[in-house]
């Protein structure tokens, strides 16, 4: 499974953006997430990988951009 | 036991158990001693303004300790105070400072806005104000039908509606929470206070805390909106009752350590604000087996909460959308059709509360107010606008709203106001807000259907780049909360027959799926 596709795709599901373009770019400051849009994208890439996210070690500059996500699901995926 | 006067409980407290803590804010704790010294000396601060009897005040605080005296201490001297969050667009508190013409401002954070023609307590004077000794006789408090609070919530048009509670509202509600069956609320709760007080779930911890002589255990908001200080500091918080929307709820159960085993002191969970999902009850039954899930169902105008149910393993297994409650017995509540006549259990209808809760109407809107405010039965009664049916045991299920009204992450809102709001940038020929519902019937995303003025959309290299600009255009009028995320980009609205943008079609496009 291609991680990263994946990744992209479950973003344009969820917030209906595609964020291909825009992979550095922060999701908070561009307005794709907020605490409670990460809320729906946790329980969906755990369900959709089979991870489990360490959300309590979750500060606001880690996962924040769709490069961070894809690396922090395929470091999960490897542990 | 009920409660006679909420001040006067308060104040007997400081006597009867004056070394419990009342309030603490990680950590920091503050007693029922110190709550009646503080809120005294700004009851006495303020009598020494001079303000009109009676005259509403605005609060702006977020959940520091100084809120809660500000707050008791304001009910003293005999002024409704008027909640604002400290995250409020400039434009929410212009319109509220039009709207509702209070006497003062108790600036607890900073206030973000200046040249103003009333006294503002600023930050620094009001914690000076605390530390005086005073001895305060309670001569002109709040008391019966005055205005104990006053909130706002979203209006149609751009102009937020202030709720008037009023003392026998609030004991009304308080008198309820404390005594049925459904809460079961235990004596000296342990209460979490993360609901902000701006919005009227915050009266579902603080009123049934300070009138069975509780403690509240504060969240900061920064707290709340980084999840390692969040779950850094929740295992710890000794908070027996848990009273937030399910939304928050949904976010601690993103970290594994909200458990039972983690966090065995909580017992019950109050929910109220926005629906309350069988996915969300079932995932907290399974962390949490032993404890007590309530789901509470009520209007801001009623007093908040008019009904509540505790949630069994058969509600659960029957995968149906969960009962929103049995209903005060102070408050009959009605089932009316469109011609209102009261419908035969079963069948749907508009919620229709009336009763010693329902609120005296909208402050200084007296068209709003007699739009929803009536009398039924020979009581006061409020048009919820929520779709409900009531079965043969009893027990009120939602059915939809009426009209176009929202809740999202708890907050209440109307499509037609961020509409409004949207349509204000110079940046937008048009614009219409539409909401995106997961498959539980609740809000995922609130999103914008855009027609940006000619050429505008070619200036930017992509899409979000034009979102980026014209939501900067719109950061003093728009409240966060309501700020659509996503904004999508067309050359034309649909428009109904009689010309007005066709909400209900994009509804149904966004939702499709």
């Amino acid at each position: 499974m291609d991680v990263q596709a994946e990744v992209i795709a479950t973003i344009e599901d969820l917030f209906m953006e595609d964020v291909s373009d825009m992979m550095d770019e922060d999701l908070f400051d561009a307005g794709v997430l907020d605490s409670m849009a990460v809320v729906e994208l946790v329980v969906n890439l755990e369900a959709k990988f089979g991870i489990k996210i360490p959300v309590s070690e979750m500060g606001r500059n880690d996962w924040n951009t769709a490069n961070k996500i894809v690396e922090g699901v395929k470091e999960l995926q490897n542990a | 036991m009920k409660i006679e006067n909420m001040l006067t409980t308060i104040d007997n407290y400081a006597a009867t158990q004056g070394d419990q803590a009342v309030y603490d804010v990680l950590g920091e704790h503050h007693t029922y001693a110190d709550l009646k010294h503080d809120s005294d000396a700004v009851a006495a601060y303020i009598d020494g303004l001079n303000l009109p009897a009676k005259a509403p005040v605005m609060v702006l605080a977020g959940q520091e300790y100084e809120a809660l005296v500000t707050f008791v201490g304001l009910s003293k001297s005999g002024h409704a105070y008027i909640p604002v969050d400290i995250n409020s667009a400039n434009e929410r508190l212009t319109s509220i400072l039009e709207i509702a013409q209070p006497a003062a401002i108790v600036a607890v954070d900073p206030l973000p806005i200046d040249g103003l023609d009333i006294p503002v307590v600023e930050p620094q004077k009001l914690r000076i104000v605390m530390q005086a000794d005073v001895d305060y006789q309670m001569e002109h408090a709040v008391s019966g039908d005055d205005n104990y609070y006053i909130i706002f919530t979203s209006g149609t048009t751009g102009k937020p509606k202030g709720v008037q509670i009023s003392h026998n509202n609030l004991l009304s509600f308080t008198n309820w929470m404390i005594t049925a069956e459904a809460f079961s609320a235990p004596k000296q709760p342990q209460m979490l206070a993360q609901p902000p007080y701006s919005f009227d779930l915050s009266v579902m911890y603080w009123a049934p805390t300070l009138a069975l002589g509780g403690t509240l255990y504060a969240l900061p908001r920064p707290v709340i909106e980084d999840f390692k200080q969040l779950f850094a500091v929740l295992p710890d918080l000794p908070i027996e009752v848990w009273t937030s929307t399910p939304s928050f709820a949904d976010m601690v159960m993103l970290s594994d350590d909200f458990n039972a085993e983690k966090m065995p002191q909580i017992k019950y969970f109050y929910f109220d604000g926005e629906e309350l999902t069988v996915s969300t009850a079932q995932r907290l039954r399974e962390r949490f087996p032993d404890a007590r899930i309530v789901n509470a169902y009520g209007p801001t105008e009623a007093t908040v909460a008019l009904s509540a149910v505790a949630i069994t393993d058969e509600m659960l297994a029957s995968g149906e959308r969960l009962p929103i409650g049995y209903t005060k017995p102070d408050s009959p509540t009605y089932i009316l059709d469109l011609d209102g006549n009261e419908v035969p259990n079963g069948e749907k209808g508009e919620i229709v509360v009336t009763g010693p809760a329902v609120s005296k109407g909208y402050l200084n809107n007296p068209e709003k107010t007699a739009t929803a405010f009536f009398e039924y039965n020979g009581q006061p009664a409020y048009h919820t606008g929520d779709y409900g049916i009531m079965d043969d045991d009893g027990l009120l299920h939602y059915a939809g709203r009426m009209d176009f009204q929202i809740k999202f992450n708890g907050y209440r809102i109307e499509l037609e106001e961020v509409s409004h709001i949207l349509n204000l940038s110079d940046m937008v020929e048009s614009a219409v807000a539409v909401p995106r519902y997961n498959d539980q019937h609740k809000v995922q995303q609130l999103l914008a259907y855009v027609v940006p003025k000619p050429g505008l959309l070619e200036q930017y290299d992509k899409p979000l780049k034009l979102t980026q600009a014209i939501k900067a255009t719109l950061s003093d009028d728009m409240m966060p909360y309501m700020m659509p995320s996503r904004f999508i980009y067309r050359d034309e609205l649909p428009l109904t027959p009689n010309g007005k943008v066709d909400i209900k079609a994009l509804i149904a496009e966004v939702n499709k799926s």
